[in-house]
């Protein structure tokens, strides 16, 4: 993105682009900006296969994760629930709980007169000295529920007359989760509420001009995040005015603000420590779970009993009130023109987050097939008495990918055409179309395809099928969020700190390799210091922005501390410091002579030169914006073969080829875990996952992990994961992200597949063997 | 080693009526990852009273003698995390249906969570703290860091154990299928089973090799 020059900004040309596709485009950056990385910037430690600097806490056990915090005098909490789908609540009294034994404070969390929307819903929590102390005494409160209709089924919240969830208009809970720019403030009717909506040309123009059409509905579950680490967090008070919180979260800072917030305190008062923490998923932002006042709990637990308080959920909280992924019932309409051309796409789409907003169906309609004149897509949030939604690995996308893909199947179906070709046909990204070529291949699609229908014509009773499914995202790296100092010692000593947590994507690996690269030192000298909010502002690792918002600022920190290690270089080697450059072993040269690093740090005048710095917002989006915005657009494929049993309905995922990008690959090693794990996650929410409500009674039957099923190691497909990378000039390190996009496309590809093995649709997730058995019985769509 | 009657919760569950949880999410279990519950004796036979308070036990834990005090019904994790703040082994479910807190007692994988603390008395607890000899992490720990068989690291510990007492009691060159039945157990959410898998093989490799 290249403009005037001022006095603030320069252009910079760049090579630009991926695989055979380079070309030199001009970008404009802040004049203090170091050029950024592109095609032509030959790296050595940034790119590099680098296993995770923190990987032997992990594997020794001395990883200190939130429900490890062990401080003196801890008190143990815990949260009674309404057991009613929907109650008022008529009478609370929580002081017989405080006799009971070990039990030191008490406090309600709704008051007399509340309702209580779903089972699971905060009543009242207390603090004991053991676990066991705590849990017992919850049975002391004095608690008296006036039940009420409730709604628990979408369908049913949606016809007149049903149970009204919410009496007044909700107003969205949106996190840094959240796709950017998804926000809607939509009118309510009943339980449902008008979503996120996008359209461009006229879709019902589109549809009189098409020759052949598709219409039906597709159905997804509810899907829960079920990280292994509970939410939890540890509040300890270092006076009246200041508090220290451990908590596992994936927003170190979300939760410095709402503690704040609660407790009226100076965020800068409030510490917050996350060394590691146990998976999130989208779930994790906030001292608060969506549906648990957690943070409120422990902080005035802690605040009555003068003791610090462990708040940790256990499974079934976890499984009923910390967020889900929505369901959703989305009714696709395609039209194409008698040379296939698609002439419009609509998707008028439902769904439930429970009491919450958030049941959008993502981008996929809209903008994988852009190619395609007319689109609408309109969603709707539908409101019932279950545990509230919350972002979730790329929010409404694997269900949004699931409907269009499989439903362009069928519409290719139709016309007798290769699904493959149809799409290829509609793809404007050339990232995207590259990736469909190189999977063509690499998958041996026309082949197994064949070998696939051969099967099906001679009534095999184990059929085969492949498919093929897009993803769509955006680059959200933020401008200006993280703030990474870097600081290198006389001794030598080389420290990163920055107040980013670690999910699991390997972000403290990436910080200590992009400043080794810099300085050209081991990365086994970089010590990377994140996971605390001293360390310095940073973002929530959500939406795919973590390593695009804190690496470039990790690189420009690095850069001005060489600079200034330069400029002491060219002092003491006495020669113009434009005549310095700096050795790939971290030396500095000047003609013939050069100085050592170890040296020249010992001649740091004080003790470190340090730096501070940030990354200035997006400068390029090369080759293809996102929908509607100024950011790049992150394209991947994934291409599934599944193995179908006729006799039993059982379908296994048996190969997924996962070709993605996440522009530049910093560390190829935690990218591909990172691709397998959004992978692996897609297969289990495609054949296995399911939250069910019983609808008499509104209650959850599975919270737990073992019927609330997810993959094991015996689901695993074998997976090939291909980076294809690409130069987008976005930031000065090429970063952009990957978290998200891995999981969008996979239930979508399997659910291809399994129209391909089966003959008909699938058009509910889960792929469960009834389901498969009576699409092979004839019934569409099962 | 007390006399102590040898109480389990599943025994436990079994004598309410409730029915036994599965550990496995593919498929049967091979066992050797499954959340059985210790219980070699018969409860009649050998049973001495503990409880209601606190009863001293003694045992050995990561190769070194230990007498600590516990409730009949406290379990091992709850012993190991909340007593003992050792706390590399997690909680995930609480009931058997993770693997996240597996530990070695007398070399067999079993699920702390459904592991009365007073049924390992008298015997030898592993958790993932022992698995490193003075210090030095054991080949396959190396091999997960390695190979990148962990992500946020929650299941790690519980991974571990079950691939340790696979790789020591395993003879001869390891299957990919071996390995996918003893972790068949364990749950990651991260999805890092093909790494684990790749991690083994390795550690069983660099073993086969010495
Ligand atoms: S099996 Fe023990 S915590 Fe899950
Ligand atoms: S690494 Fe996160 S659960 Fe396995």
């Amino acid at each position: 993105m290249s403009q005037e020059e001022d006095s603030l900004t320069k252009n910079v040309r760049l090579r630009l682009g991926f695989a055979d596709q380079l070309r030199e485009v001009t970008v404009t950056t802040p004049k203090d900006e170091p050029r950024p990385w592109d095609a032509d910037s030959a790296l050595t430690v940034v790119g590099q296969p680098t296993p995770r600097v923190e990987g032997s806490l992990k594997a020794s056990g001395a990883a200190v994760y939130t429900h490890d915090v062990r401080l003196p005098g801890m008190l143990y909490a815990a949260i009674l629930r309404s057991p009613h789908a929907c109650a008022t609540l008529e009478h609370l009294d929580v002081a017989a709980a405080l006799a009971q034994p070990g039990v030191v404070a008490a406090v309600p969390l709704a008051k007399v007169g509340d309702r209580l929307r779903f089972a699971g819903h905060d009543v009242a929590a207390l603090a004991a000295r053991s676990r066991d102390e705590a849990r017992a005494a919850l049975s002391a409160i004095a608690v008296r529920y006036r039940p009420e209709p409730f709604v628990v089924d979408t369908l049913e919240a949606m016809q007149p007359g049903a149970p009204q969830v919410h009496a007044a208009a909700v107003s969205e809970r949106r996190t840094e989760g959240d796709e950017p720019g998804e926000a809607s403030g939509g009118a309510a009717r009943g339980n449902v509420r008008l979503g996120p909506s996008q359209s461009k040309g006229d879709h019902k123009k589109g549809l009189r001009q098409a020759k052949v059409t598709h219409s039906a509905t597709y159905t997804t579950q509810v899907h829960t995040h079920s990280a292994l680490e509970t939410h939890s967090l540890v509040v300890r008070w270092e006076d009246p005015r200041r508090m220290t919180v451990w908590c596992s979260t994936q927003g170190i800072f979300s939760v410095r603000d709402e503690m704040a917030e609660i407790f009226g305190l100076k965020p800068a008062d409030v510490r917050v420590i996350t060394e590691h923490l146990g998976g999130g998923f989208g779930a994790k932002f906030g001292a608060s779970a969506p549906g648990s006042r957690l943070g409120y709990a422990a902080g005035e637990l802690a605040r009555r009993a003068g003791a610090p308080v462990s708040l940790c959920l256990d499974r079934r909280e976890e499984q009923l009130c910390t967020g889900n992924r929505p369901d959703s019932i989305q009714q696709v309409t395609l039209g194409a023109g008698a040379d296939g051309a698609l002439t419009a796409i609509h998707v008028v789409a439902h769904g439930s987050g429970g009491i919450a907003t958030g049941a959008g169906v993502g981008r996929s309609a809209f903008g994988v097939y852009s190619r395609c004149p007319n689109i609408k897509v309109e969603s709707h949030d539908v409101f019932t008495n279950a545990g509230p939604s919350t972002a979730f690995r790329a929010p409404g996308h694997p269900q949004g990918a699931f409907a269009i893909e499989l439903a362009i199947d069928e519409l290719a179906q139709k016309m007798g055409r290769d699904p493959l070709a149809l799409r290829l046909a509609h793809v404007e990204h050339a990232v995207r179309r590259y990736q469909l070529e190189l999977g063509r291949e690499r998958f041996q699609w026309a082949a197994r395809r064949a070998e696939a229908e051969a099967r099906r014509a001679r009534g095999a009773r184990i059929r085969h099928g492949v498919g093929v499914a897009c993803s769509i995202w955006g680059d959200y790296g933020r401008a200006k969020a993280a703030v990474v100092t870097v600081s290198v010692g006389r001794d030598g000593a080389i420290f990163v700190r920055n107040g980013a947590q670690d999910l699991g994507t390997g972000i403290r690996t990436v910080l200590g390799q992009v400043v080794a690269e810099v300085l050209g030192r081991p990365l086994a000298e970089v010590t990377v210091l994140i996971g605390d909010s001293e360390l310095g502002p940073s973002v929530g690792s959500g939406g795919s922005q973590t390593t695009s918002s804190v690496a470039p600022a990790a690189r420009n920190a690095a850069e001005m501390v060489r600079a200034q290690l330069a400029e002491l270089a060219a002092r003491l080697l006495d020669r113009p410091i434009s005549e310095l450059s700096w050795g790939t072993d971290g030396s500095a040269r000047a003609g013939r002579r050069s100085l050592p690093f170890r040296e020249l740090c010992q001649k740091i005048e004080g003790e470190a030169v340090v730096a501070s710095a940030t990354r200035p917002k997006t400068y390029g989006a090369h080759p293809m914006r996102y929908p509607g915005g100024d950011n790049y657009q992150i394209a991947g494929v994934q291409f599934a073969a599944v193995e179908l049993d006729t006799w039993t309905g059982e379908l296994r995922a048996a190969e997924i080829l996962a070709i993605h990008e996440c522009g530049r690959t910093h560390n190829p090693l935690t990218a591909r875990s990172q691709v397998q794990g959004g992978v692996l996650l897609g297969v289990s929410y495609a054949l296995m996952e399911a939250r069910v409500i019983d609808r008499r009674f509104g209650q959850v039957l599975n919270p737990n992990l073992e019927s609330y099923k997810i993959a094991g190691a015996r689901d695993l497909p074998a997976i090939d994961v291909v980076f294809c990378e690409v130069h987008t000039g976005a930031n000065s390190t090429g970063a952009v992200g990957i978290g998200e996009p891995a999981t969008i496309p996979t239930a979508a590809s399997i659910a291809c597949a399994a129209l391909h093995a089966i003959g008909r649709p699938v058009r509910s997730l889960p792929i469960t063997p009834d389901r498969v058995l009576a699409a092979l019985a004839g019934q569409d769509g099962a | 080693m007390t006399g102590a009657t040898k109480l389990t919760r599943r025994g436990l569950l079994r004598g309410f009526g409730a029915a036994p949880v599965i550990a496995s999410c593919a498929g049967p279990s091979s066992g050797e990852a499954a959340a059985e519950a210790v219980s070699p004796a018969d409860p009649l036979i050998d049973a001495v009273a503990i409880g209601p308070g606190l009863a001293p036990l003694d045992l050995r834990l990561n190769g070194a003698a230990r007498t600590v005090e516990a409730a009949p019904q406290a379990t091992l994790l709850a012993l190991l995390r909340d007593q003992l703040a050792i706390t590399g082994t997690k909680e995930v479910c609480d009931r058997g249906a993770c693997g996240a807190c597996n530990v070695l007692i007398d070399g067999e994988v079993r699920s702390a969570c459904m592991t009365l603390a007073h049924d390992v008395a008298g015997r030898e607890v592993t958790t993932v703290e022992g698995l490193a000899t003075s210090g030095a992490p054991s080949p396959l720990q190396r091999a997960f860091v390695e190979l990148d068989a962990l992500q946020c690291g929650y299941c790690t510990s519980g991974m571990l154990i079950s691939c340790s007492a696979l790789l020591s009691r395993a003879r001869g060159p390891l299957s990919r299928a071996q390995i996918q039945g003893a972790i068949a157990g364990n749950l990651c959410r991260c999805g890092c089973y093909e790494q684990v898998i790749a991690a083994t093989l390795s550690a069983a490799g660099e073993r086969s090799a010495l």
